[in-house]
């Protein structure tokens, strides 16, 4: 129990004031003559049982009335959990406010959040109490911290609104720690607000073993957790998958790949309209879901020709969360998918020319181009979507503009040069070519769960398995392994970088090397994706992921939809919607992860606070009662049925009748 | 002007309003004299009261020559003798009839009535006698009819003082045995005795055919036992000291103090004694009122 007035506490022991008084007045006896000795000594000897029992209960009412009188004007407060605070306030209060698009799953009666259940729960709570010197929050949306003035205030803070983002709530401790730290603050109380989604939380994550030796250094700070892990009964979300625009004469159309996700415990099949808007245009659909939801690949949306981009938005009726309810996409033209090639030897420069030469549609346009090492500064950068760089790795003003390349988003694919190795690139170097001496080298694994060897939509694996290698030249980077020989070398690697991607094979795919050309799918399908990948920053349209920095490659963006609450500048990026930079078209959107995460175990959340202290406090969506009560008027009642009971015990019997 | 003092306690307008009202026995008694009450005795007083049949030795001028005219039988014919009685106060005066409130003891009060029935009998020509019972009789004077000797009496009212244990029991069995005759007996005490022990002597003088009356007198505070802190009882009748808190004990005091007083109601319906509860703030002239009241025959 928590008191506002803690304080008033230091007068308890007035309790033992009754007691007191009744001591005195046992030694202030008067002395009185008295003639009905007999029922006195009668009274005496039944007064040793009950009667003795009745002035101790009588004692007992009083001392409680006192006791309650002083609880009540101490304001206590309900809520078993606040317990373990004691009767300290905090110097720093810290909010970490969980504003992932899954936390806008609704009370469908109350028309309340989680986000704003919570936010308003705790800004009651903090009200009430005494929040310290400092009330900072953290939104999940930005990772920033920003000093609120009140607890009223976090109901109008634009870093407190809904987003289509997800959290890291380690990345939200650790800088709550930084700040800690830094401040050396005393005791500090951390509210962190969530839905307990699992990639919100990251419980695998390494981090949380340091987040916690850390935060465990650390005296007289608190962790209350205020989970709403109860997901919603039933809740649709949609997605689009993938956008294409293609044009046949004077017509054109998109294809959408749509998926309905469902979740929750629908078990009926159900059937939903989904609402397709295309310059501004609507048309409905009505899909059957099953229990896991639907899916509509390739539903085509008839538009006009001379409409060679925009944006449109696909739409479910309103449900427990409507921030799933809607997706929105741009289109454009598709781009002319180029790539260069840059190898000294001429046929190792056709196998690449001849598997990126063949679209893998009809209606894309493809361009590839071989050229020798000492042409490459004359490279179209501009339209180039992908380039092979099959030589020593470059250095000098080659190096500089590759980088460039790299950082407008663009790809780059390593393959080890005959001969000269060359220098350092990307954190990477060649090494000796490496030859098989019996049996040719095998792939023993790779990664098939993404990037250029993932499996296919169908679930299949690429026949990985299949390929022969007879020479590989071994490669020292520090990028990521996509696939590994049965010696343990690399054969892929993805190098980190913030946009784009650079990666380093460590073969080549003629037979003299390996069996990549010869059993072609891999190495087709490899590179396709990685000219697809490349290409698509030359597109006037992109699909993005709500995040702070997803529109920070351009200044000047209009928000075109959705109009009825354009977000403010800081936030852009934060909500879905599709913004404009003059001929380019942006999509904002929640991540995949935000509609099918689950929440993670409570046990699992409560183990990575062990040794610290810390409360859950587990609160159902909707429900905006106060977190902590103030509970005087209790007391008050008890004091006054404490009184009332010590009035009826001392009570006198009924008066004697004097006549006969 | 001493003995004047001493018989302050009579007060005029009491005995005036009494004194159209007469002392009347419940049952036959045997005087010395002619007076106001019923004797066992067949007298000559004018009311009739039997025929019976002649035998030898009857007085001849007592026969009923008419009866004897119309029958052939001799009749005597008896007639109701009146006579005077004796009474006998029986005044407590042991160390608890002093309790007193707003100023009047319970033996004050005792005085009061005694005194006063004391006169009216006198005035009707009653022997009055007084038996001061403390823990022994410390007084006793025997019913004469004289008028210096009520002034005996109620000097001796006057000036009795309360002391000592009560030994009312003891007295009574001795009053019992000691009047010869039929008497008019009344109690007048506190009666903190054992119920069985007072059933006892008001049987006893119930056999003797004394016509008993009792006055039981308490006081309010006795009653209600109303303090509101703890006190030092001492005993007014010499007994160890008690030290208790009223608020603690009340109700069973005031339960012990119930049962006493139902077992004394039990007492008095089994022995059929003339018995008033008086509480001493009670004007003691309408309880007199009461009792010679209740004591006046019924006209048929």
């Amino acid at each position: 129990m928590n008191f506002l007035q803690p304080l008033t506490l230091i007068a308890l022991p007035l309790v033992l004031l009754p007691v007191i008084i009744h001591l005195i007045n046992q030694q202030r006896h008067r002395t009185v003559p008295w003639a009905a000795m007999m029922f006195l000594m009668t009274a005496k000897r039944m007064s040793k049982g009950m009667a003795r029992i009745r002035h101790i209960l009588i004692l007992l009412m009083r001392v409680l009335a006192i006791a309650a009188l002083i609880f009540a004007i101490s304001r206590p407060l309900s809520g078993g959990w606040l317990g373990s605070i004691g009767f300290a306030k905090p110097d720093v209060t810290m909010i970490l406010l969980d504003r992932s698009a899954s936390m806008e799953a609704q009370d469908l009666q109350a028309g309340e959040s989680k986000r704003s259940t919570a936010l308003k729960r705790l800004a009651h709570l903090l009200e009430q109490g005494d929040y310290g010197t400092h009330l900072i929050l953290i939104d999940s949306a930005t990772g920033r911290m920003q000093k609120v003035d009140s607890p009223k205030a976090l109901l109008s803070l634009p870093m407190t609104e809904a987003s289509a983002t997800s959290a890291n709530i380690p990345s939200m401790l650790e800088t709550t720690l930084t700040y800690l730290k830094a401040n050396n603050t005393g005791r500090a109380d951390i509210w962190i607000c969530s839905d307990l989604r699992e990639n919100d939380w990251a419980v695998d994550s390494g981090r949380w073993e340091a987040i916690t030796e850390e935060f465990a250094q650390l005296e007289g700070v608190n962790h209350f957790l205020l989970a709403y892990s109860e997901t919603a009964s039933s809740n649709l979300s949609v997605r689009v998958e993938n956008v294409q625009r293609w044009q046949q004469g004077n017509n054109a159309e998109l294809l959408l790949d749509v998926i309905v996700r469902s979740e929750g415990n629908n078990t009926a099949i159900q059937r939903v309209p989904i609402a397709f808007e295309v310059n501004k245009v609507s048309s409905v659909v009505e899909v059957e879901l099953d229990v896991l939801g639907a899916s509509i690949q390739g539903h085509r949306i008839p538009i006009d020709g001379t409409l060679t981009s925009g944006w449109g938005s696909v739409g479910l009726p309103g449900d427990a969360n409507p921030l799933d309810n809607r997706f929105f996409f741009v289109f454009s033209e598709p781009p002319i998918r180029q790539s260069v090639i840059v190898s000294d030897d001429a046929k190792i420069g056709e196998a690449f020319r001849r598997a990126l030469a063949i679209p893998t549609d009809n209606r894309l346009q493809h361009q590839t181009d071989v050229i020798s090492v000492n042409k490459a500064g004359e490279i179209d950068w501009e339209n180039t979507g992908l380039l092979i760089w099959q030589a020593a790795l470059p250095t000098g003003v080659v190096a500089e503009q590759i980088q460039n390349f790299v950082n407008s988003g663009r790809v780059v694919i390593f393959f080890p040069p005959n001969q000269h190795a060359g220098g350092r690139f990307f954190d990477s170097q060649w090494n000796d070519w490496q030859t098989a001496e019996e049996q040719p080298y095998k792939i023993s694994w790779w990664r098939g769960d993404a990037d250029l060897l993932a499996h296919v939509e169908s679930g299949n694996a690429l026949p990985l398995n299949d390929l022969r290698f007879f020479k590989y030249r071994a490669f020292e980077s520090t990028g990521t392994t996509l696939a590994r020989f049965d010696d343990d070398a690399p054969l892929l690697s993805r190098v980190n970088s913030d946009r784009g991607a650079v990666y380093f094979c460590s073969t080549l795919p003629t037979a003299q090397y390996s069996s990549l050309e010869r059993d072609g799918v891999v190495f087709y399908v490899a590179l396709q994706r990685a000219l697809a990948e490349g290409t698509y920053v030359l597109m006037d349209a992109s699909q993005r992921i709500a995040a702070p920095d997803s529109l920070a490659d351009r200044e000047q963006w209009k928000t075109v939809a959705p109009e009825e609450n354009a977000s403010s500048l800081s936030e852009r990026g934060l909500h879905a919607g599709v913004y404009q930079d003059e001929t380019y078209w942006a999509a904002v959107n929640r991540s995949t992860i935000e509609d099918t995460a689950k929440a993670a175990l409570v046990e699992t959340v409560d183990a990575l606070f062990e040794g610290l202290s810390y409360r859950r406090i587990d609160v159902e969506v909707g429900d905006t009662s106060a977190l902590a009560n103030e509970l005087w008027r209790i007391f008050l009642i008890g004091m006054i049925i404490a009184l009332i009971v010590e009035a009826v015990l001392s009570l006198p019997g009924k008066k004697v009748e004097s006549s006969s | 002007m001493a003995l004047q003092l001493k018989r302050d306690y009579l007060n005029q307008k009491v005995l005036e309003r009494l004194s159209t009202l007469e002392l009347h026995a419940r049952l036959p008694m045997i005087g010395s004299v002619s007076g106001k009450h019923r004797s066992p005795i067949r007298g000559s007083s004018l009311e009739f009261a039997e025929y019976r049949k002649y035998v030898p030795g009857d007085d001849t001028r007592r026969l009923d020559w008419r009866a004897y005219a119309r029958n052939d039988r001799y009749y005597i014919k008896e007639f109701e003798a009146d006579t005077n009685l004796r009474l006998c106060l029986i005044v407590d005066t042991s160390g608890s009839m002093g309790f007193a409130q707003n100023g009047m003891s319970k033996l004050d009060y005792a005085r009061r009535i005694g005194g006063t029935l004391a006169y009216i009998a006198a005035l009707q020509g009653d022997a009055v006698g007084l038996y001061c019972s403390g823990t022994e009789f410390h007084r006793e004077i025997p019913p004469k009819r004289s008028a210096t000797h009520l002034s005996t009496v109620l000097d001796e009212l006057g000036t009795v003082e309360p002391s000592g244990e009560t030994g009312l029991a003891e007295s009574l069995h001795e009053i019992a045995e000691r009047v010869p005759q039929r008497a008019m007996v009344v109690i007048i005490s506190d009666l903190f005795i054992d119920p069985e022990v007072v059933r006892n002597c008001f049987e006893h003088l119930r056999f003797r055919k004394h016509d008993v009356a009792v006055f039981h007198l308490i006081e309010q505070n006795e009653l209600d036992f109303e303090f509101d802190r703890p006190m030092r009882f001492v005993d007014m009748e010499g007994g160890e000291p008690v030290l208790a808190d009223p608020t603690i004990i009340g109700v069973q005091y005031r339960r012990a103090l119930e049962d006493y007083l139902e077992s004394m109601n039990e007492v008095i319906r089994s022995t059929e004694i003339d018995y008033h509860r008086v509480c001493i703030h009670e004007d003691f002239g309408d309880v007199l009122a009461k009792f010679l009241l209740g004591r006046t025959p019924k006209k048929v």
